[in-house]
Formats: structure tokens, C-alpha cells, sequence
């Protein structure tokens, strides 16, 4: 194992609060930081309190008034054992794509593609779109409906040249530039798709521009988990430009949890093939 | 106030439709002839009646003046009061993109956080939520800020993962009912939101009120806040804007954006702060700085009607005079007929509050 898991394992693990993780050290439990750190630690504590968490429509996610995100709930799935919360979770997201609207010249989209999005009835943007992708594909392979509506998404929110940016490819005529966080997110959610091919091969390309220029800790950690799932050597590089992050101030715990994710065995949860 | 004349009453009711169509109806939209005048989509006893704040215009070449002074002496002059209590300086930094002038300048923010405590706050962070990117430390070092804010001792709070409390919302201008705030924003004595001025391609120009958009915790709105979005975008600035309630505010207008804002537009200098204690006024008046016509501006006109003094012939200008400091900003065709002294008819408005940032 390297040092970076296990010095970023063990700064995640002072982080808890209780059985379960908050996002920022020592806050209130919330299910994204604790179903990540969940599958990075392999930790029951956190999956039990994870379990306790789902809503009655098996989704995960915070709840203010009227707004339900949801986004969480791939994440969870992914988190938790086989069994009913896992199902009802996979059940939720079939139910919910994100909502959409006719394609506008200003904002050009396709409506037929609606992908998922950050809260029950909003419109779908690329990194709940590609977890629900990789949830679909590790977990219920068998919802093809779904995994191809949700290539076909983040084919459609495509930036020119490659790779992502929270999902909107062009507005008001200008084409906008990929992010390094989001390609990252667009290509954990395609590795290893075959009918991803021409998206991943561009979003590595852009990716492989972008993070060198973008050295956040969770553009560095989603980094180093796309390019370890698809196999490629510059995650030996991205580990490199991990390591000084850990000495830096206090992190937030989601990305904390990407870098333990990313840098340990907690991959292979993520991981598809074929 | 001035009686609103036909022309600009039918195009904010040509808006407010359009923004409904394109999103669904927020509790204050699309409310049809006369009854808008009734329509008070707030409660009158949690906002005091609209008087007649002070605003200061202040001329300012460069980031490379003595902006220090500049921020002191303008708080004060508008009536910012800062002794012993905590300031939260809420910048704009939706997203990084180099060479552009997204952000509010991180010189300013430095220079800010250095006027406020020679104001005698006793305590104050730099807090903001972007509304682009999750990877807020890159934001915040990419930047220039957060060597800005090493520079004078000063602490940044990301909003997006700071805990939450629940805001009860005293205007309807969506269906939210409530709001989820920082509660670093909710506990700080003082909240002085910090805009670039900028025009905005949905909103016609996003100042002081939009700007609270950034106090909305993505982990629960998303990224980009796309709850606020379908819940009506100007109807959504309104809420934010009436449950933040930035107590000062302070313009980045030395050098703005024209053109597509609020990200692919294009820098231009127009040299101004604008400092103020009523948001309404502060972004009426820069507005007006911005060659803009606040009355058209639904959100700044509607805003008028409770949360602050929208009306320019009813704001204090204790600086430059706004007109003569004023910089024509270029604007998207859609918005044409914002421009002081067009022509341009009522052209069609762009589907408000549609899926993107």
C-alpha cells in the first residue's frame, strides 16, 4: 500500500464524527462524505449509519424545505452491501432522471438525454450523471436503458476538443472549457465502456492538460482515480502531486476521502470491466 | 418613486413570463395587469419601508491605488457602522478561468479585510461558495486570492460545506418557503457582499443581490445552484438577496465586464467602487454607473417595491455623481432596450432562469 493511502486513511479516520463522516472534519454526519469514506476505509460504522440514512424513497441525500438532493444516493449505492437498501437505492435513480427542457440555441442540449442531476427536479449535469453511470454499470448492469441515456448525456455535454465542465458545452455561442474535476468524474463514470471509447480517449487528453494546471485535492484525487481505473501511468505523477496536500491545512473530508479512495484498495469498488 | 410608464411595465411582465415558461412558476410570477400592483409577495412587517440611502460613487484608476483608504473612507461616508462586530466579506469567485475577470479582484478583497478592521470589526473572513467548480482550494489559490488573504492574516470559509441553519423566507418571490444558509453567514454580524460588475446574460447585470447566490451551499443546490434556476432566476435573486440581507456592499467596478457576462464577457474598465448599505440602491445606482436603466432590471425594480430604494431620484449620492462616472456597458442584443438612451424596442427576453449558471 502507499503512503499516501495510508497517511490519507488515517487523516480520514481522525476526521469522523461518531460512526460516519461529515463534510469537513467533525461536522454533522452527511451521507456524500460517508458513503465516500465508507468504501475508501471499508468501514461497517459508516455503513451502518448510511443504512439508517436513506429516505423512505431510497434515495441519500440532504434535505432543505422543498429541495431534496439526491445527488448522494449513486455514491451510497455503490457504499452499501447487497441486499434491500442497495436495490431501493438503484430503484431511486431509475425513477428520477433530471428533468428537462426543449433545446434553446443559446444553451444547445439534448432533450432526449436528460442525465441526473444534483436535486429531485432539476436538470442533470455531468458529475451526478457519471456517478449514476458507474452505480448502473457496477451495480444493475442490466439497465441499459439507463447507461446508455447516461453516455449519451455526457456525449451531448461534451466540451469541444474533450473532456467536461459541470455540464454546459457551449452558451450564448461561446464554447466552454473542460474542468479537470469534472473530466475526472466523466471518465470514472466511462472506463472501460466501449461505447464510451471516443469520450474517454478525449477526456484523457484533456485531463492529462488540465490537472497539471488545477492542483486542488479533489481535482488531483478524482485525477488519480480516473487515470488508476483506466490503467494508465500517469497516476504515478498525480500520486507525486498528491502527497504535498496532505501537509497542507485541515482538508475537507470529500477530499480527503478521494484521496483514499483513489490511492488504495477502495478503488476496486469502483471499478468495472468489460 | 416615478410612476412606471406602459413600455417598462409590459416588458418585466414579458420577463416574469418568460421565466415562468421556461421553468415553472415561482409563488411571484407571471402576475397579469393590475394585479401586480397587489401581488406583495412578502411580509410587510420584516422589511422596513424603503427610504433614502446613501450611496457613494468613488473613483478608483487601478488595483494599484490605495484601495485601503478608498474602502475605509467609503463605508464610512455611507454609514457603515463596524465596531466590535464580526464582518463576513462575501467576494464573487463563481469559477476560475485564467486572463478573464470573472472574480471580484483578490486586491480589493485584501485591501477590504484591511479597512474593515481599521473600522474596528472585531473579527472578519472572506467566505464564498462557488458556484462552478467543488474544487474550491484550487479557486481560491488559482486565483490570487488565497495569497492575497495569507498576505493579511485573513481566513477563507468554504460556504458549500460549511454547516447549515434553516432561514425562514419573508419574500415569495419563488415557492422555496425557506433557505438553507452558512451558518458562518447567518452568525456573522455583518455580511458586505462584494459583486464584479458585470452584466449578466440572463439577468441584464449581476451586482450585490446576485451575488448572494454564492452563500448557497452547492452540496445542497448544486453546482452550478441549479435549485435557484428553476425556481425562477430574478425571482430567486430577490429571496437570497431578502434572506442574506448584506448589511454593506462594495462594487468591484474598477474594472468590470460588458458583454456576455457573467463568464465570457469581456473586461472593461470603468474605474468606480460603489459603496452602499442597501443592496437595492447599491446596484440601482451602479446600474446607472454601468449605463444601464435599473427600472429595467426586474429584479433591482421588483426588489424596489420592499427590500431596498430602487428609485435613483431617492438615493443619497454622498460620492461621484453615478452619471458622470458612468462607463456604457455593452450588453447582449436581448437586453438592448436596458441601455440608457436606446431605442431599441421590446425585443423578446431570453427564457430567464433556464437550466444554467
Amino acid at each position: 500500500m502507499s503512503s499516501l493511502f495510508e497517511r490519507s486513511a488515517e487523516t480520514l479516520d481522525r476526521s469522523r464524527s461518531g460512526d460516519a463522516f461529515g463534510p469537513t472534519p467533525g461536522a454533522e454526519p452527511e451521507p456524500e462524505p460517508t458513503a465516500l469514506a465508507a468504501i475508501a476505509l471499508d468501514d461497517d460504522d459508516a455503513r451502518r449509519w448510511l443504512a439508517g440514512a436513506q429516505r423512505p424513497d431510497g434515495s441519500f441525500g440532504l434535505t432543505a424545505g422543498p429541495v431534496e438532493n439526491d445527488a448522494p444516493t449513486g455514491l451510497a449505492a455503490l457504499a452499501l452491501p447487497p441486499g434491500d437498501e442497495r436495490e431501493r437505492a438503484l430503484d431511486h435513480l431509475v425513477a428520477t432522471p433530471a428533468r428537462t427542457l426543449p433545446s434553446d440555441p443559446v444553451v444547445p442540449h439534448d432533450p432526449n438525454v436528460p442525465g441526473w442531476g444534483w436535486a429531485l427536479g432539476t436538470a442533470g449535469w455531468v458529475e451526478p450523471t457519471a456517478r449514476a453511470l458507474l452505480t448502473f454499470r457496477r451495480l444493475r448492469p442490466g439497465a441499459t436503458t439507463q447507461i446508455d441515456g447516461a453516455v449519451g448525456f455526457l456525449a451531448d455535454r461534451e466540451c469541444v476538443g474533450g473532456g467536461w465542465n459541470f455540464g454546459n458545452r457551449s452558451v450564448y455561442y461561446v464554447d466552454l472549457p473542460p474542468f479537470g474535476q469534472t473530466t475526472a468524474a466523466g471518465l470514472i463514470g466511462l472506463h472501460g465502456l466501449v461505447s464510451g471509447y471516443g469520450l474517454v480517449l478525449r477526456g484523457v487528453d484533456a485531463l492529462r492538460r488540465l490537472w497539471p494546471l488545477e492542483r486542488g485535492p479533489l481535482t488531483l484525487a478524482m485525477s488519480l482515480a480516473a487515470f488508476r481505473l483506466l490503467d494508465l501511468a500517469d497516476a504515478e505523477d498525480l500520486e507525486h502531486a498528491l502527497e504535498p496536500t496532505l501537509d497542507a491545512p485541515p482538508m475537507d473530508v470529500i477530499s480527503l476521502a478521494w484521496i483514499a479512495l483513489s490511492s488504495g484498495p477502495g478503488l476496486l469498488e469502483l471499478a468495472v470491466t468489460g | 418613486m416615478t410612476p412606471m410608464d406602459r413600455r417598462t411595465f409590459l416588458r418585466r411582465a414579458g420577463i416574469v413570463a418568460a421565466g415562468s415558461a421556461a421553468v415553472g412558476l415561482g409563488a411571484g410570477a407571471a402576475i397579469p395587469g393590475l394585479l401586480h400592483r397587489f401581488h406583495r409577495p412578502w411580509d410587510d412587517d420584516a422589511f422596513a419601508p424603503p427610504g433614502r440611502p446613501k450611496v457613494l460613487v468613488a473613483r478608483a484608476a487601478s488595483y494599484d491605488v490605495d484601495l485601503e483608504s478608498i474602502v475605509e473612507v467609503g463605508l464610512a461616508e455611507v454609514g457603515g457602522s463596524l465596531a466590535g462586530r464580526s464582518v463576513l466579506l462575501k467576494p464573487n469567485l463563481v469559477e476560475y478561468d485564467p486572463g478573464t475577470v470573472i472574480n471580484t479582484d483578490p486586491r480589493l478583497v485584501a485591501a477590504t479585510v484591511l479597512a474593515v478592521r481599521r473600522l474596528g470589526a472585531s473579527a472578519v473572513l472572506v467566505a464564498e461558495g462557488p458556484g462552478h467548480r467543488r474544487d474550491t482550494p484550487f479557486v481560491v489559490s488559482a486565483s490570487g486570492l488565497g495569497e492575497r488573504l495569507a498576505e493579511v492574516g485573513a481566513r477563507f470559509v468554504d460556504l458549500n460545506l460549511a454547516p447549515v441553519t434553516r432561514v425562514p423566507l419573508h419574500s415569495r418571490f419563488t415557492d422555496l418557503g425557506e433557505l438553507w444558509l452558512p451558518a458562518p453567514v447567518v452568525e456573522a454580524d455583518v455580511v458586505i457582499s462584494m459583486p464584479k460588475m458585470k452584466t449578466h446574460h440572463w439577468a441584464g447585470a449581476t451586482l450585490s443581490m446576485k451575488n448572494c447566490f454564492g452563500c448557497m451551499p452547492g452540496r445542497i443546490y448544486g453546482w452550478p445552484k441549479n435549485v435557484l434556476h428553476w425556481a425562477g432566476l430574478q425571482e430567486a435573486i430577490i429571496d437570497v438577496a431578502s434572506a442574506v440581507r448584506p448589511e454593506l456592499q462594495i462594487v468591484d467596478g474598477i474594472v468590470g465586464m460588458e458583454g456576455n457576462g457573467p463568464i465570457d464577457g469581456t473586461p472593461v474598465q470603468a474605474g468606480v467602487l460603489v459603496f452602499g448599505t442597501d443592496p437595492v440602491a447599491t446596484d440601482s445606482t451602479a446600474a446607472l454607473v454601468m449605463g444601464l436603466d435599473p427600472a429595467g432590471i426586474w429584479h433591482v425594480s421588483e426588489a424596489g417595491r420592499f427590500l431596498g430604494q430602487a428609485d435613483p431620484e431617492q438615493i443619497v449620492q454622498v460620492g461621484e455623481d453615478p452619471e458622470r462616472s458612468m462607463t456604457s456597458f455593452d450588453v447582449l442584443p436581448v437586453f438592448q432596450d436596458l441601455t440608457l438612451g436606446s431605442n431599441a424596442s421590446d425585443a423578446a427576453h431570453p427564457g430567464l432562469g433556464d437550466a444554467n449558471a
